[in-house]
């Protein structure tokens, strides 16, 4: 029965890592779009994310003043 | 559970998008009359001044007054969305030995030091101006400066975090004055920066009651964020317990940390 045992236990460990590692990836990929979407939102005049243009910065306007984020 | 991340990044998605609307709604209520006020009285200002071409330029009419009060809702839903995404790895990276421990507590805290570093820092050294105040020769430093001042607000608030773990030994009010010295310390190491460099020309009362506003916006963000936050946590630790063949309630009573 042990000797069945341990390798079991093993291999949770290893899978679990392995989720874990895949879960921060996870993590890490939404940590980036949510500091692109604030920076979209709040600090871009269409320099950057050129394609924009100045809508991005008209449409957001309101909310950039509101929430205190610097404003042309 | 091995790695409680990803419930806690489908929480703070929840609650963000919920206080990013709540905050949203608030503001399309409270603030736009007075953004609209601020705007007319922009307006009539460059009309009066001989270069009035230029100055009435940045408001160019690329969208109407209507379409940026939606804008202001969709705007406020998508800084939720993401300060929800933030907040979820920070909490999961903070509290990682005890992901599951007292939701409702830390949920709260959480979203106090998040309000803190994010708004209420910032915003007291660098206050919100409504429209029609704000060269835009200088926008670039200024955003640099209130990007500067959010960051030394967030590193102060693990600075705060850090004092409080270290403390932990020593009885509560020698902790909680320790961490309020501390943020007291961040406030005012923000103001080591330099100054917003641009002429404030508006009315003082509209401005008072639009800096209120925003930090009021702010506030409801983070207030319904920790509520929500707090409230699936508990939810999910009452589901767990439940699993676990437990009560629902021995779950979430755990030793304050």
């Amino acid at each position: 029965m042990s000797l069945h045992t341990a390798p079991t236990t093993d291999t949770t460990a290893v899978t679990s890592a392995a989720t874990s590692t895949r879960d921060w990836l996870i993590a890490s990929a939404a940590a980036i779009v949510a500091l692109i979407a604030l920076y979209a939102v709040f600090m871009d005049h269409g320099t950057v994310i050129a394609a924009t243009g100045d809508y991005l910065h008209e449409f957001a306007h309101d909310g950039r003043h509101l929430f205190g984020a610097p404003c042309h | 559970m091995s790695t409680p991340v990803l419930p806690l990044l489908g929480r703070g998605l929840a609650a963000g998008g919920a206080a990013g609307l709540a905050a949203g709604l608030f503001s399309l209520l409270a603030a736009e009359p007075l953004m609209d006020r601020a705007i007319r009285a922009e307006e009539a200002r460059s009309a009066h001044s001989h270069d009035g071409a230029t100055a009435v330029q940045h408001h160019e009419e690329l969208f109407s007054r209507s379409t940026q009060h939606a804008g202001l809702v969709v705007t406020a839903v998508i800084a939720g969305l993401a300060l929800g995404v933030l907040f979820a790895i920070a909490y999961a990276l903070v509290h990682r030995r005890t992901p599951q421990a007292e939701p409702w507590r830390r949920a709260l805290v959480f979203s106090a030091a998040a309000f803190l570093a994010v708004a209420l820092l910032p915003g007291l050294r660098y206050p919100a101006n409504p429209p029609g105040v704000g060269d835009s020769g200088t926008v670039g430093d200024r955003q640099a400066l209130w990007l500067a001042s959010i960051v030394i607000s967030v590193l102060g608030m693990l600075l705060a975090w850090q004092v409080s773990v270290r403390l932990s030994g020593r009885p509560a009010p020698v902790r909680h004055i320790a961490v309020v010295l501390t943020v007291i310390a961040v406030l005012a190491a923000t103001f080591a920066l330099p100054g917003n460099p641009d002429d404030v020309p508006v009315d003082a009362t509209l401005l008072w009651n639009f800096r209120v506003l925003s930090l009021a916006s702010h506030a409801v963000l983070w207030g319904v964020f920790g509520a929500v936050f707090g409230g699936l946590g508990l939810r999910a630790a009452a589901h767990t317990a439940t699993a676990a063949g437990g009560r629902p309630d021995t779950a979430v009573v755990t030793p304050s940390g």
